[in-house]
C-alpha cells in the first residue's frame, strides 16, 4: 500500500505524495480543475495540445521529444477528463526512477522542470501563442472531435449521455464543438490559457519511491508560476429520474448495433449509499458472474459484451451491449428484467458474495497501478472522502444485501439509445 | 531441470523448472504487489490450422478460427462455467488468442493456491457438447461483427491480406461467421489433444508468491493426469512467395478520416531463438530512429497535418513470417504514402549516426524498464518469447549490443524495393460532427 502525505504549497497548490517502493518509475501528475461549461470546454481541451508543441526552452515538438527521450524515455502527456460536471486537465510525466539507473541522479528534478516549463512557459509571439502551432493543433483537434464516430461503442455511450443530459452541463462533450473551435485564435486562446493557469485550482500528485520532503522542496522551487486558484466550480447536479423514459434511435452503416441504457441513481461518490450502489452495479453488470453477462451473453447468446458501469460523480449508471439490430427488443427486455429483479430482491448469496470478493480484489489491485493510485486520490478529494484502501474495504464490507435492494429502487431508467445498422447495410 | 534467469539492471529474477511431461513453469516473485497473476499458455494460435502429429499419418486442416473458438469453450464445464469458480475467490479470469498462442489467465489478491488449481484444472479438462458449441457460435459471431466495425482492426487485417498470399497470418484470428459454423465438438477435441499437451505449454506466475510451492503444485496437478509422451507436432504452412500478394487494399467504412497502413514484408524467415530476437530489437531501433517522435520525418509529417500522435511504426518477428507496419489516421493517404517512401529513402541515404544510435538505445532501455511495472506485460510476453526460444529478459543486453554497422545495414535492406504493400480505409459517408 502506498503511504499518502499531503502538503499545501506556497501559491495554493496541493501536493500529494504517494510513497511506495514497488514501482520502477515515478509518476508526476499536475491536475487543473475547471467547471464543465459549454462556452469554454473547447478552449480547455485545445490549449494543452498547443503547449505540447514546445516551450521557451524547447521551442519545437522535436526538441522537446528529443530531450524527453534523452532522459531514458520519459513520457510527457496531457489529458482532459470529465468527472461529474468538472473538467480535469492533467499534465503527466512518467520517468524511470534513477535508483534503477547506475550513475544517474536528479532525473525527477529534470523531468519536473520540463513539466513546469511546458505548462507555464509556452512559445509566444507577443501576447499570443505561435500562430503556426495554433492552426495546426486546431486542425488536429477538429479530427479528434470528428473522430468520436470511429469507435462505435464509445460513440454510442457518449451519444446516450449527451441525449440524457442535454439540459445539464454533464451533457457537454469534453472535446468541445467545431463551432467553438472555429472561434479560437492565437490571441484569445492565449488569453484564456493565462486566466486558466492563474485561476484554476491545481494539485500535484507524485507516486513512486521518493522522499516526501525532498519532493515538496522540488515542487515549491519548480512550480513557481503565479496562481490564485480562485475559480469557482459549482457542485455537480445529481438528480433523480422522474419523467418518462426517452427512446433515441440512430442509424449508421455498421455491422453491429450498439445498445446503451442510461440510468439515474441519485447517488454519487462520497454518499452513504455509494458502496451499496457499487455492489448493486457489480451484481448487475460489473463481472462475468453478473446478471447481464450471464443472461444476455451466456444464456441468450445475443452479445459478446454486456456490462454496466457507474459515472460515480454524476450519479448515473450506463448499461452497454453490442447486438444484432434485429435483437433490439429481446436484448432490451432481458436487460430490463435483470434491473427489475434486483429491485425485487432477487440477489442470491452467491451473487452477493462473488461481487463483494470481486470489488475487494479491484480495490486491492488499484494499489498496484500508479495511475489508479493517483486517480483514486483525485476521486476521494473531489467527493470529500479521501480514504486509504483499508478504509474503502471496510465501507465495502459494511454493505448488506438489504442495502443493495434499497438502492436498487432508486435506480431509474432515463434514456435508451440504439445505434442501429442500416437495413441491408451488412456486406 | 531447473534454473534462474537474473537481470541486474531490472533487479528482477525468474525461477523456472521443467515438470513432467515437459511443461515449463516460470515464477517471477514481485514483493509489495497485492496482485498475483498467472497465465497458462498453449503454443497454439490462429495460424496453426494445418498440421500432423508424429506417429499419426493424418494431415489435418481445421476451420479458421478454431484456436479462438477452443479458448472460448474451455471456460465451460459440466454444470457451469469457470468464471463463477474464480468469482467465488474474488479472482478475475480471462483468456486471449493471437496468431501464435492461446493464453488463459487469472488475477487475484487472495486464495492464490486455489486459483492456480482452478486454472490448471480447467485448461486440462475439456468439456464440449454439441449444444454448447452451437450456443457459442452466436456469441463469437457478435465478437466478429464488433471487429468488422473497428477501423483499426480492419486496416490491419487488410494489410496482412495484401502482404501475404498463402501464410495463414493473413486470416482473422477469430475466423469468419462462415468458417466458425463448420466447427464442431469433434474438431475441438482433435485440436485440444494435439496442442494442449503440457510439453506444448507453459505456466507463468508473477506476484508475491513462493516459487517452490508453485513448482510443486503444478508438478502434482499435471503429474496425476497420466499424460503420454507427445510426438513432435509438424505445423504445415504453405510456401509463401517473397513478394506481397497485392500492392494495395482499400475498404470503405464509417470513419471520420482515412487510415493508411504501410507494410514491409520480411524476406528472410525460418529461424527463431536469439538470432530472431536480435533482428527484432534491431528493427525496432531502426524504426525508432526513422519514425519515432523525435525523428525529423515524424515531425515534418505532423506539421504537415498528415499524421497525429497516434502514428506508429512497429515490427513483428515470428519464425515463419515477419513484417513492419507503419501508419495511422491521415487526411491524405496517398500523400502520406509518398512522403513515407521519400522519408525512408532519405534516411537510407543519410544513415544513422553513432550519437542517434546511443540516444535511441537509452530511450528503448528506459521504456523497457518502465514496462516492468506491469505484471500483465511481463506475464503476457515472457511465455510468447519462450515458445520462440527467446529469453525476454535479454532485451536490455540485446539492445545495448546493437552496432552502428548492423543498424545501417538493416535500414538499407529491410526497406527494399518490391517488399511493401498498403492498406487504406476511406470514409464511407460523411458522418455528423
Amino acid at each position: 500500500m502506498s503511504d499518502l502525505q499531503r502538503f499545501a504549497l506556497l501559491g495554493g497548490m496541493n501536493l500529494f505524495v504517494h510513497r511506495t517502493n514497488k514501482f520502477k518509475t515515478i509518476l508526476a501528475q499536475l491536475v487543473f480543475h475547471r467547471a464543465l461549461r459549454r462556452e469554454d470546454v473547447t478552449a480547455t481541451a485545445l490549449f494543452p495540445a498547443v503547449l505540447q508543441r514546445g516551450s521557451a526552452g524547447f521551442p519545437t515538438r522535436q526538441l522537446l521529444a528529443y530531450r524527453l527521450e534523452e532522459l531514458y524515455g520519459s513520457e510527457l502527456s496531457a489529458e482532459v477528463v470529465k468527472k461529474g460536471e468538472r473538467l480535469l486537465v492533467s499534465f503527466c510525466v512518467e520517468l524511470v526512477n534513477d535508483r534503477y539507473l547506475p550513475g544517474e541522479k536528479g532525473l525527477l528534478a529534470r523531468c519536473l522542470e520540463i513539466l513546469s516549463e511546458v505548462v507555464a512557459r509556452p512559445v509566444t509571439e507577443g501576447q499570443a501563442f505561435r500562430l503556426e502551432y495554433v492552426s495546426q493543433e486546431k486542425e488536429q483537434h477538429e479530427k479528434v472531435i470528428r473522430g468520436l464516430v470511429n469507435d462505435k461503442a464509445a460513440y454510442a455511450l457518449e451519444r446516450c449521455l449527451q441525449e440524457m443530459c442535454a439540459a445539464e452541463p454533464f451533457g457537454v462533450f469534453k472535446y468541445g464543438t467545431l463551432a467553438e473551435l472555429a472561434t479560437l485564435e492565437p490571441e484569445n486562446l492565449y488569453g484564456f490559457y493565462r486566466r486558466f493557469l492563474a485561476e484554476s485550482p491545481v494539485d500535484l500528485h507524485i507516486c513512486g519511491e521518493v522522499d516526501a520532503l525532498e519532493v515538496k522542496e522540488l515542487a515549491e522551487r519548480i512550480f513557481s508560476f503565479p496562481r490564485n486558484g480562485a475559480a469557482e466550480i459549482p457542485v455537480t447536479l445529481v438528480r433523480k429520474q422522474d419523467g418518462e423514459v426517452r427512446y433515441v434511435r440512430e442509424e449508421m452503416d455498421v455491422n453491429q448495433g450498439k445498445l446503451v441504457l442510461g440510468f439515474r441513481t441519485g447517488i454519487k461518490y462520497g454518499d452513504d449509499n455509494y458502496f451499496p450502489l457499487l455492489m448493486y452495479n457489480g451484481i448487475l453488470g460489473g463481472f462475468p458472474h453478473s446478471k447481464l453477462f450471464l443472461n444476455v451473453r451466456e444464456k441468450a447468446s445475443l452479445a459478446y459484451y454486456a456490462y454496466s458501469r457507474l459515472e460515480k460523480h454524476k450519479g448515473l449508471m450506463v448499461v452497454s451491449s453490442g447486438i444484432e439490430a434485429g435483437n433490439y427488443g429481446r436484448a432490451l427486455e432481458i436487460i430490463n428484467r435483470q434491473v427489475e429483479s434486483i429491485a425485487a430482491g432477487e440477489v442470491s448469496d452467491e451473487e452477493f458474495d462473488n461481487t463483494w470478493q470481486g470489488l475487494r480484489n479491484h480495490l486491492l489491485v488499484e494499489d498496484d497501478h500508479q495511475e489508479l493510485v493517483v486517480n483514486r486520490a483525485i476521486d476521494g478529494e473531489l467527493a470529500g472522502c479521501l480514504e486509504d484502501t483499508d478504509g474503502l474495504l471496510a465501507r465495502l464490507a459494511a454493505v448488506k444485501p438489504d442495502d443493495v435492494v434499497r438502492v436498487a429502487r432508486d435506480v431509474k431508467l432515463d434514456t435508451v439509445y440504439f445505434l442501429a445498422g442500416k437495413e441491408g447495410g451488412r456486406g | 531441470m531447473k534454473g534462474v534467469l537474473e537481470n541486474s539492471m531490472l533487479q528482477e529474477k525468474i525461477l523456472w523448472q521443467r515438470v513432467e511431461p515437459g511443461l515449463e513453469v516460470f515464477v517471477l516473485p514481485k514483493q509489495g504487489y497485492n496482485k498475483k497473476y498467472a497465465t497458462y499458455s498453449a503454443n497454439f494460435g490462429s495460424i496453426d490450422s494445418h498440421f500432423i502429429v508424429e506417429g499419426e499419418n493424418e494431415e489435418l486442416i481445421v476451420p479458421d478460427g478454431v484456436a479462438h473458438f477452443l479458448e472460448h469453450k474451455l471456460f465451460e464445464e459440466e454444470g457451469g462455467n469457470v468464471f463463477e469458480r474464480f468469482a467465488r475467490l474474488g479472482a478475475s479470469s480471462n483468456a486471449f488468442t493471437n496468431f501464435n498462442n492461446t493464453s488463459y489467465l487469472f488475477s487475484c489478491t487472495d486464495h492464490f493456491t486455489e486459483c492456480l488449481e482452478i486454472l490448471l484444472d480447467f485448461v486440462q479438462s475439456p468439456y464440449f457438447t454439441r449444444e454448447s458449441v452451437e450456443k457459442e457460435k452466436g456469441i463469437i459471431e457478435q465478437e466478429i461483427r464488433m471487429y468488422e466495425d473497428s477501423p483499426q482492426w480492419r486496416v490491419f487485417f487488410n494489410l496482412l491480406t495484401a502482404l501475404y498470399r498463402e501464410h495463414p497470418v493473413k486470416k482473422d484470428i477469430a475466423g469468419t461467421a462462415e468458417s466458425i459454423r463448420q466447427i464442431d465438438e469433434e474438431v475441438l477435441y482433435k485440436c485440444y489433444r494435439t496442442f494442449y499437451h503440457p510439453s506444448n505449454m507453459a505456466v507463468f506466475v508473477v506476484g508475491n508468491v513462493e516459487p517452490e510451492r508453485v513448482f510443486s503444485q503444478v508438478a502434482e496437478n499435471v503429474g496425476r493426469r497420466g499424460y503420454r509422451r507427445l510426438g513432435e507436432i509438424k505445423r504445415i504452412y504453405a510456401a509463401e512467395p517473397k513478394p506481397p500478394a497485392r500492392d494495395c487494399v482499400v475498404q470503405e467504412l464509417v470513419v471520420s478520416q482515412p487510415i493508411l497502413n504501410l507494410g514491409f514484408k520480411e524476406e528472410e524467415v525460418g529461424f527463431d531463438g536469439e538470432r530472431l530476437f536480435r533482428r527484432e530489437a534491431l528493427t525496432g531501433l531502426v524504426l525508432d530512429c526513422v519514425f519515432g517522435s523525435s525523428s525529423r520525418l515524424y515531425n515534418a509529417l505532423y506539421e504537415e497535418g498528415l499524421i497525429d500522435d497516434e502514428f506508429e511504426a512497429a515490427h513483428v518477428a515470428e519464425k515463419d513470417y515477419g513484417h513492419t507496419l507503419i501508419g495511422g489516421e491521415t487526411k491524405d493517404p496517398d500523400r502520406l504514402y509518398q512522403r513515407l517512401m521519400e522519408g525512408i529513402r532519405q534516411a537510407q541515404a543519410e544513415g544513422v549516426s553513432a550519437e542517434v544510435l546511443a540516444h535511441h538505445q537509452r530511450k528503448l532501455m528506459g521504456e523497457f524498464l518502465k514496462s516492468f511495472n506491469s505484471l500483465e506485460f511481463i506475464a503476457n510476453n515472457f511465455p510468447a518469447y519462450h515458445f520462440k526460444g527467446i529469453n525476454f529478459f535479454g532485451y536490455l543486453e540485446t539492445v545495448r549490443g546493437l552496432t552502428l554497422e548492423e543498424v545501417n545495414e538493416r535500414l538499407r535492406t529491410h526497406f527494399a524495393a518490391g517488399n511493401h504493400a498498403r492498406s487504406v480505409i476511406l470514409p464511407k459517408e460523411k458522418p455528423g460532427a
